[in-house]
């Protein structure tokens, strides 16, 4: 009865509902709270997650929906050799500034550059357009995407 | 699981839908906002004859389970859908939203709803009992209320397979991404031997159900563009008449002036 599935590259057995959000679940559970709580409703995408390589907002996936799936959360993806390459490129254009969206927009960015490693910067912008950001004004963000494209090559 | 079961098969669930109470769970994007406590899920995103997208003589077949990403990523499917498709609230959501949970959420604010009342699309329903193909237009009821029975499954949808690439669509919303319609509208016209052979027009995020008035379109029908021209008075008056807009977070007014300006900039745009 219990819920199977790869989270951050460990095989897990969650004991939670099948209705429960993966949010809720992710946060309190395994204790992923770089998984941020903005909305629960799909609008602001500080709890995008990858599911078998695609970007998702945790907050909209119930718990028996990621039976037997991959998920990575910014907690696994931070140990890859993209994170640091795109942990250097947000930092060097301040592209963070209180953070709460950080761990969704860098995710975000995983998935624009592993579907295009060479966005435009429309293609940027499309890929985050689902990531709210009070602070930055999004031109910070869009900037360290695309020095993380261009100091990247070949990783994505 | 507890409160779900994860179906690999349509029959399989099939089979628990007729037995158990349970919400068929498709992408969840509308389900998540606000679920309910006790409910028990059917998940349906691993079955596979929910997936396909295919054409075969006479329609294209989308199957309900497919997400709007991979409507968008599919060569098969009509620029139409595509772009209304690729107008729904931003990628994450498109990852796991589906056509068929934008259908049988029932709201006439359904994005890809809207394309399909203007294509005059049909659902293919199934249930343990049978199955059963119903014009989308008589899929809905009324607000959030659909034809579906709570043993059925919509499992396909069908497009007829006219030629749909010279289209309208509008989708007027607060911004950009993660936008609700505040309305939309779609249309397709079709000249063959300088005649219009076919006019399909719906107006979405308007009324409880997405207008669609075929008996009203039929007045260009047949017509060249010159004769569409003498008759555009009355065709735009008919509308005027059938569309009664509701209040919602928008005026009614609003609303209103919205649709006929996007007629008559879509009959404008056909020379009209």
């Amino acid at each position: 009865m219990m819920i199977n599935f790869i989270l951050n590259g460990q095989k897990v057995v969650s004991t939670a509902k099948a209705n429960e959000r993966l949010l809720d679940i992710l946060r309190t559970e395994f204790a992923c709270t770089g998984v941020k709580c903005g909305c629960k409703e799909g609008e602001c995408g500080a709890c995008s997650v990858i599911i078998d390589g695609k970007l998702v907002n945790s907050c909209m996936v119930a718990m028996g929906y990621v039976e037997s799936c991959t998920v990575m959360t910014i907690e696994g993806y931070r140990k890859t050799e993209r994170f640091a390459v795109l942990d250097t490129s947000y930092a060097s254009v301040s592209a963070v500034q209180c953070g709460f969206c950080t761990p969704g927009m860098v995710l975000a960015s995983e998935c624009i550059l592993a579907k295009n490693p060479n966005p435009t910067e429309a293609e940027i912008r499309e890929g985050i357009s689902g990531n709210l950001c009070r602070c930055t004004g999004y031109n910070a963000i869009v900037q360290a995407i695309s020095i993380a494209a261009k100091e990247g090559k070949g990783l994505w | 699981m507890v409160n779900g079961y994860q179906a690999t098969s349509l029959k399989e669930a099939l089979k628990i839908l007729a037995k158990e109470s349970v919400t068929p769970y498709s992408g969840g994007t509308d389900l998540m906002i606000d679920p309910e406590e006790h409910a028990t899920f059917l998940f349906l995103a691993r079955i596979s004859e929910m997936k396909n997208i295919i054409e075969d003589t006479e329609y294209l077949r989308i199957g309900a389970a497919c997400t709007f990403t991979e409507i968008i990523e599919n060569e098969l499917v009509p620029e139409i859908l595509k772009e209304a498709a690729a107008q729904i609230a931003a990628p994450a959501i498109r990852n796991l939203a589906t056509i068929g949970g934008n259908i049988c959420n029932g709201s006439a604010k359904g994005d890809s709803a809207l394309i399909l009342f203007a294509t005059d699309a049909k659902l293919r329903l199934v249930s343990s009992r049978g199955e059963r193909v119903l014009p989308i237009a008589e899929f809905y009821l009324g607000r959030k209320k659909t034809a579906l029975k709570s043993d059925e499954l919509l499992v396909e949808i069908l497009i007829d397979r006219i030629n749909l690439s010279n289209y309208y669509y509008k989708k007027v919303g607060a911004r950009d991404a993660l936008a609700i319609s505040r309305v939309s509208f779609a249309a397709i016209l079709n000249v063959a031997d300088g005649k219009i052979v076919n006019c399909m027009t719906a107006f979405g995020a308007v009324s409880d159900i997405i207008i669609r008035r075929p008996d009203i379109d039929a007045m260009l029908v047949g017509k060249t563009t010159k004769e569409a021209k003498v008759v555009k008075k009355e065709y735009i008056a008919a509308y005027d008449q059938a569309i009664i807009p509701i209040k919602g977070r928008i005026s009614a007014e609003y609303r209103k002036a919205v649709c006929m300006n996007l007629l008559r900039d879509f009959l404008e745009s056909n020379g009209i």
